[in-house]
C-alpha cells in the first residue's frame, strides 16, 4: 500500500499542482493508535481528496514509489557527480556505455 | 526541637551556616517530574508528523506520564514545565535523509519554539544524511488538570521509502518559579 504523502503527491499533479510541501502545504499526521496516518492541516487552493479519491491514485502512487527506489538505486551506483565528470573527460563512450548498464539493469516501472 | 522563628537581629549574614542535619520548608520540589526514553527503532510514515513512543520510564514522580496507551504528559499540579525530547532518524538508505522535525505538542498543536529541522541542502540522494539527532526543549504552562504533552517526529527520506526513529528520549519537570 502506498504511502498516504503519495498519493496525496498523485492526486495534486493530477489537478494542476506539480509540488507539494508537507511543511507547510499539507500536514500529516499519525498518533501511533494503529489508525495510520491522516490529513490534519490542507492549505492548498485545490479541495481536499475524499478517501476514494486518495484510494483512486493507489495504482499511480505505488508506481512512483517503485521508480523512486529505482531513481535512488541508480544515483547510488552512478557515484560521486565529480568522478563522473572525470571519466566523461577521459573516455565519454566507457562513461555512456556504464550509465547505460546501470539503467538497464534497474528499469524503471 | 523545630524552630519555628528566628529572631533577624540574632543572625550574623555574613556568617556561615554548615548544617548537619535536615532542613525541611525551605526551597521547593521539581515535581511532578518525569522521563521515558525507548532504545527500539520506531516506524515512520514519509511525510507524516508521527507521536513518538516512549516506553520505559526511568523515573515519573507522580505517574503523570502515560507510557503504554497515549504516551502523554499530564501533569496535575499547575505551573511552568521545562520539556525535552530528541530522537535520532535512521534513514533506510546510506544518505538518504532528507528532512528531519522534532516537534513537541501541547495539547495536540506544536509548541513552535520547541521545534527543531535538520533539512538537506542537495538535489539529489547523495547530498542527504546518513542519520540526525534532532531534539528540542522549553519552557511551557501548563494548567494542573488537562493540559498535556507530546513528541512528535517528521522524517522524509529521498526516495519516500520511509525510515526509523531510535534512541528517544522524552521527559519534564516543574520548574521553581
Amino acid at each position: 500500500m502506498a504511502n498516504l504523502s503519495t498519493k496525496i503527491k498523485m492526486y495534486c499533479d493530477a489537478n494542476g499542482v506539480s509540488e507539494v510541501d508537507f511543511l507547510n502545504d499539507v500536514m500529516l499526521q499519525d498518533d501511533s493508535d494503529g489508525n495510520g496516518a491522516y490529513i490534519k492541516e490542507w492549505n492548498l487552493s485545490i479541495s481536499q481528496p475524499t478517501d476514494a479519491q486518495l484510494s483512486a491514485q493507489e495504482t499511480a502512487a505505488n508506481k512512483e514509489e517503485a521508480n523512486a527506489q529505482v531513481r535512488s538505486t541508480r544515483r547510488t551506483a552512478y557515484g560521486d557527480i565529480g568522478e563522473q565528470l572525470d571519466e566523461i573527460y577521459k573516455d565519454i563512450d566507457a562513461w555512456k556505455a556504464r550509465i547505460k548498464s546501470i539503467k538497464d539493469a534497474n528499469p524503471k516501472s | 526541637m523545630a524552630i519555628d522563628k528566628i529572631q533577624s537581629e540574632s543572625i550574623n549574614l555574613a556568617d556561615n551556616f554548615a548544617f548537619t542535619g535536615t532542613v525541611t520548608g525551605a526551597g521547593g520540589a521539581n515535581t511532578p517530574a518525569f522521563e521515558a526514553y525507548t532504545t527500539g527503532l520506531q516506524s515512520i510514515t514519509e511525510n507524516s508528523y508521527v507521536k513518538m513512543t516512549f516506553a520505559t520510564e526511568v523515573f515519573d514522580t507522580n505517574n503523570a506520564y502515560d507510557n503504554s496507551s497515549n504516551y502523554r504528559f499530564t501533569p496535575q499540579v499547575a505551573g511552568k514545565y521545562f520539556v525535552y525530547a530528541k530522537g535520532i532518524s535512521d534513514p533506510s538508505a546510506y544518505e538518504n535523509g532528507r528532512t528531519s522535525i522534532l516537534k513537541i505538542y501541547k495539547n495536540g498543536s506544536a509548541i513552535e519554539h520547541t521545534k527543531y529541522d535538520t533539512m538537506t541542502g542537495g538535489n539529489t540522494d547523495s547530498d542527504g544524511f546518513t542519520a540526525s539527532t534532532p531534539s528540542a526543549r522549553g519552557i511551557v504552562d501548563m494548567n494542573g488538570s488537562s493540559d498535556y504533552l507530546e513528541a512528535y517526529f517528521l522524517l522524509n527520506t529521498w526516495n519516500n521509502s520511509g525510515a526509523n526513529v531510535g534512541s528517544k528520549q522524552f521527559g519534564a519537570y516543574r520548574i521553581i518559579t
